[in-house]
């Protein structure tokens, strides 16, 4: 028992320590006087106008949710649900939204959602077989679901309304004419996510309109100094490559730094946008972004089934709404710049 | 060191180094030990005998600084004390060499010798081990209690445990230590090596400290000892001078007293 | 400090006055006279003290790795690819040398690899949401930073539950407070960019900048590396703390009862981890400029693989940093020379488990020779 007064004491004095080095630390900051006149928060404030968001219906308040296989932390669903979100608040919608990548962990959550007696459905089927029955089951308990971002294929078949997304083979099939336009010969299709089944897709579009010849990269995506490092060595490896596609917006800057590291002159094209590819796409360090339009994918999927319930419509008769693929190049990079810092495309 | 150890040497016989007097410990309920008293005089050796579960451990832990008894008193050279922690009875000079953690196994012998007292040089960020001094030191320390290592650099693991034993003994001896306690040295040796170690105590009890040997061999406490305390079920069975007590009566004592004459009757046939 | 400095006595040859001399008993030799036997040196064969260091295995391992991709990866050996290896290498290296002295005193840290991505976060989203000098967010950074690596220490010495428990438990919630504040904060999950603000450009140049030496292009991260691994290496064999965490890895009742502080030394570890972490997350930040809130989950695996490649451990009170930073290095070079030899990445991560095993097992029968030959 002394014992542990012994360590108390000891632990004290490393606290002691510890408020000592913070109150060092703070002055040292405090002496660098503080403020930044550039950039930051009051920058973007500077920059923003209000997006109002009021109802303007007059249906009951419905209850909407969307469940999809994102990972954490993927900013590419942080603009599906912002699209969604501002769908709901024009149409008096309350929106829940939940994610698991796991595919039955993402059945479960559709499970709570019936379980909750929602009254319209969301869900991406990235894994189709997994999400099949629970799906079928929504769909029999009377909620509409709409199919979002991939499973374009089996959508109609589990009894969704629609589907609203890319495919993603043609999304690469669309880059790979691109890179014929011009006039590349070697590309290297960056993977960062082993075993992802989309992004699989999306290389081997490129692979069948590609006149050139598609390489595939697999790196580690949580790990950003790996990726950066694992693109320089292939550049470095083999000088024949004269574009990378990244599959993520994330992941394009890295690649234009690893690209400049390496001293090779390939371009750097990637899939999605985000405000880095765009301020890449304005300055040329991109040469051109395929955008699947994310925004439009949770907006339209929650007007939809507001659509659907009030008046029983929906778009394209049933045929799936395609929201992409949309090439991006340098002109368009004005306008998206504004877009993607307010975190909409 | 060695100023401290003769600066303390010519004290009255009559005031011993340490002394327990009533000493009790509870832990919660449970009774570790009641009313033992004890004394250490410089350049003696007292053995603490008894069996398993007598309390030996639980006295070692209040004199190394590790426990705090909970009734009687404890002097250190005449001074009431309380000892906080096992730093604080180090730097009362009573240190403690437990049966299986006096080292660090990984760890080089000279490493080893001077853990949590290395001399330094330098200053500030700059303020490292004397390496050299280190090294010297512990071979010749060594040399001194009649070890002589080829190699200080070697893992202490790699010794025999009698030498192990004998490295924190003259660790102990180097280190200024007037009350020297022992737990168990000899308990997993073998005949060779026990006699070894009870060497080392001898002349470390020649150099003048006092010793506490706890031991549940008779044979080796009767062979260094000069006064033994018995202990059983947390109380004292009995403390006697070396003159008042013969070998034979100390295994007899040791293997049980009276009740062994009751089992050797159940055995009988 | 309570710890008190044994008087630096030499020799002790002084003090024979009542000491009797017990003769060299049992097995070992004679006692010879004390004076000029103890004044020699301890000169022990060079082979004998390289078969006795704990990197040896790794060392070994790197060259023959080397040598491996330099014979069947025709690009891997210009100074341009041994450049990127070197950099990737340095980006696990900065974090597996205090990894590896935290594995030596004993225990392990699971929270590294997402404190690293927490420090990046706190410094960008402070600087940011207070449109603050980029230099102000990486001092609130490295205070966040420690005070996680504290909680750590503290909790583990406090509790006394395993390490194990106490950092998965701190890197689960670190897990979840990167997303979910980042995502509070800024709105998204990632950090907003913050290139344009003051002190971007100096906070760049210390922690994402890149020197040109003899046509090499050498990471500033390199440099961190390698001055972590002197100052790491100084620690641990000149420094008193050197010796209480090889003691409190390897016998932490034996340290206890010679005075050493073990808490304090354990703590102390702690925030040499969330120290490494800072240096680490500030050069996220800087090089890639924006964050993304879910990186960094399993490189702490990473980091305790280099630490077990060099030489460390499990069990505590054995390693080296230079042994974590080779480690690392063989980390570096298999996973670009993968990509240099242009093989299917897919088995990566055999290859690694493989390599993993094969060094640990090299080490163990290392340091069984290495016992044998004293």
């Amino acid at each position: 028992m002394h014992r542990s007064r012994e360590r108390s004491r000891t632990s004290r004095r490393s606290i002691r320590a510890m408020g000592v080095m913070a109150a060092a630390v703070l002055a040292v900051t405090a002496s660098l006087a503080g403020c930044s006149s550039t950039g930051g928060k009051r920058a973007e404030e500077a920059r923003q106008q209000a997006a109002s968001g009021k109802a303007n219906v007059t249906t009951p308040r419905w209850k909407f949710a969307m469940v999809t296989h994102s990972g954490d932390g993927d900013t590419y669903w942080d603009i599906v649900q912002e699209g969604a979100r501002q769908a709901a608040a024009k149409d008096n919608i309350e929106f829940l939204y939940s994610h698991d990548k796991e595919a039955g962990r993402q059945a479960q959550l559709v499970q709570t959602a019936i379980d909750k007696k929602v009254d319209g459905l969301i869900v991406t089927l990235a894994k189709p077989d997994a999400m099949k029955s629970v799906v079928k089951r929504a769909v029999k308990a009377g909620i509409p679901v709409i199919t979002i971002n991939s499973g374009q294929e089996v959508s109609r078949a589990f009894g969704a309304l629609t589907h609203i997304g890319q495919d993603e083979t043609v999304a690469g099939e669309a880059v790979g004419r691109e890179l014929n336009e011009r006039g590349k010969k070697k590309a290297l299709c960056i993977l960062h996510e082993q075993g992802n089944v989309g992004h699989e897709q999306r290389c081997d579009g490129v692979k069948k309109t590609f006149d050139g010849k598609v390489e595939n990269l697999y790196v580690d995506g949580t790990n950003m100094p790996g990726v950066k490092s694992s693109v320089e060595a292939k550049l470095q490896s083999d000088k024949k490559v004269d574009t990378v596609v990244t599959l993520g917006a994330p992941f394009a800057a890295t690649a234009a730094e690893a690209k400049k590291e390496a001293g090779s002159d390939a371009e750097v094209d990637t899939f999605d946008l985000n405000a880095k590819v765009a301020s890449g796409l304005k300055d040329g360090t991109i040469g051109f972004a395929v955008d699947q339009q994310p925004y439009l994918q949770g907006y339209e999927a929650v007007d939809l089934l507001w659509l659907h319930r009030y008046n029983a419509d929906m778009l394209g008769g049933g045929k799936p709404v395609l929201t992409g693929p949309q090439i991006l190049t340098k002109k368009d990079a004005g306008k998206l710049e504004k877009l993607t810092e307010r975190g909409t495309r | 060191m060695s100023d401290r150890k003769h600066e303390d040497l010519p004290m009255p016989e009559d005031l011993p180094l340490v002394e327990l007097s009533g000493v009790s410990k509870f832990y919660g309920n449970i009774k570790a030990l009641e009313d033992i008293s004890l004394t250490v005089h410089p350049g003696r050796i007292t053995c603490v005998l008894g069996d398993n579960g007598a309390g030996k451990s639980t006295l070692i832990k209040i004199v190394s600084g590790l426990h705090q008894h909970d009734a009687g008193t404890f002097r250190i050279q005449g001074e009431e004390t309380r000892l906080g922690s096992p730093r604080e009875a180090l730097d009362r000079g009573i240190a403690t060499v437990y049966q299986d953690l006096a080292v660090v196994p990984l760890m080089p012998v000279w490493r080893n010798f001077f853990l949590g007292s290395e001399p330094t040089v330098g200053w500030g960020p700059l303020r490292r081990m004397d390496v050299r001094t280190m090294r010297r030191t512990t071979r010749s320390e060594l040399l001194r209690m009649g070890i002589d290592l080829r190699d200080v650099d070697q893992p202490i693991g790699t010794l025999s445990g009698g030498e192990r034993q004998s490295v924190a003994i003259a660790r102990a001896v180097h280190f200024g230590a007037k009350v020297l306690v022992l737990d168990e040295p000899t308990a997993a040796l073998g005949v060779k090596q026990s006699g070894v170690v009870l060497k080392y105590v001898a002349a470390a009890r020649d150099a003048g400290l006092g010793v506490v040997l706890i031991t549940h061999n008779p044979h080796h406490a009767h062979l260094v000892g000069d006064r033994f305390v018995l202990l059983k079920r947390g109380t004292m069975a009995g403390s006697y001078e070396k003159a008042e007590l013969e070998l034979d009566e100390l295994v007899r004592q040791m293997a049980g007293g009276s009740e062994l004459e009751e089992l050797s009757h159940e055995l009988r046939r | 400090m309570t710890v008190t400095t044994g008087p630096g006595n030499t020799g002790g040859t002084e003090e024979g006055s009542g000491a009797r001399q017990p003769g060299g008993p049992s097995g070992t030799a004679p006692a010879p006279s004390a004076g000029s036997e103890a004044e020699r040196p301890a000169h022990r064969p060079l082979p004998v003290r390289l078969l006795r260091r704990p990197e040896l295995g790794a060392v070994v391992g790197a060259v023959a790795l080397f040598v491996f991709f330099s014979l069947i990866a025709d690009s891997f050996l210009r100074t341009s690819s041994l450049s990127t290896v070197l950099y990737f290498s340095s980006t696990i290296g900065i974090m597996a040398v205090p990894v590896a002295l935290l594995m030596i005193g004993g225990e392990f840290d699971l929270s590294t690899g997402v404190m690293v991505t927490s420090s990046a976060l706190v410094s960008s989203m402070f600087s940011y949401q207070m449109t603050a000098n980029t230099w102000v967010g990486v001092g609130v950074s490295l205070l966040v930073t420690l005070a996680i690596g504290f909680f750590n220490g503290f909790m583990l010495t406090r509790t006394k539950l395993p390490s194990f428990i106490i950092t998965l438990a701190t890197f689960l919630m670190l897990t979840g407070l990167n997303l979910g504040l980042t995502k509070l904060i800024s709105g998204t999950v990632a950090t907003k960019s913050i290139s344009d603000m003051e002190g971007f450009d100096s906070a760049r140049a210390v922690f994402a900048s890149s020197v040109t030496i003899g046509g090499a292009h050498l990471q500033i991260t390199v440099l961190w590396w390698l001055l972590l691994v002197a100052v790491a290496t100084w620690i641990l064999l000149r420094t008193r703390a050197g010796n209480w965490i090889f003691a409190v890895g390897g016998g932490v009742d034996a340290a206890r009862a010679v005075g050493v502080p073990v808490a304090r030394t354990k703590i102390g570890l702690y925030l040499g981890v969330a120290f490494a972490a800072w240096i680490s997350g500030q050069h996220l930040l800087f090089n890639y400029d924006t964050v993304q809130s879910s990186e960094g989950v399993g490189n702490e695996l990473i980091y305790i693989a280099a630490a077990v490649i060099g030489g460390c451990l499990l069990t505590g009170g054995y390693g080296s940093a230079i042994g974590a930073a080779v480690g690392a290095l063989i980390f570096g070079m298999a996973n670009k020379g993968i990509v240099y030899a242009q093989w299917n990445p897919d088995w990566f991560k055999f290859f690694l488990g493989a390599m993993l095993l094969l060094a640990t097992l090299l080490n163990a029968w290392i340091r069984k020779r290495a016992e044998a030959t004293r």
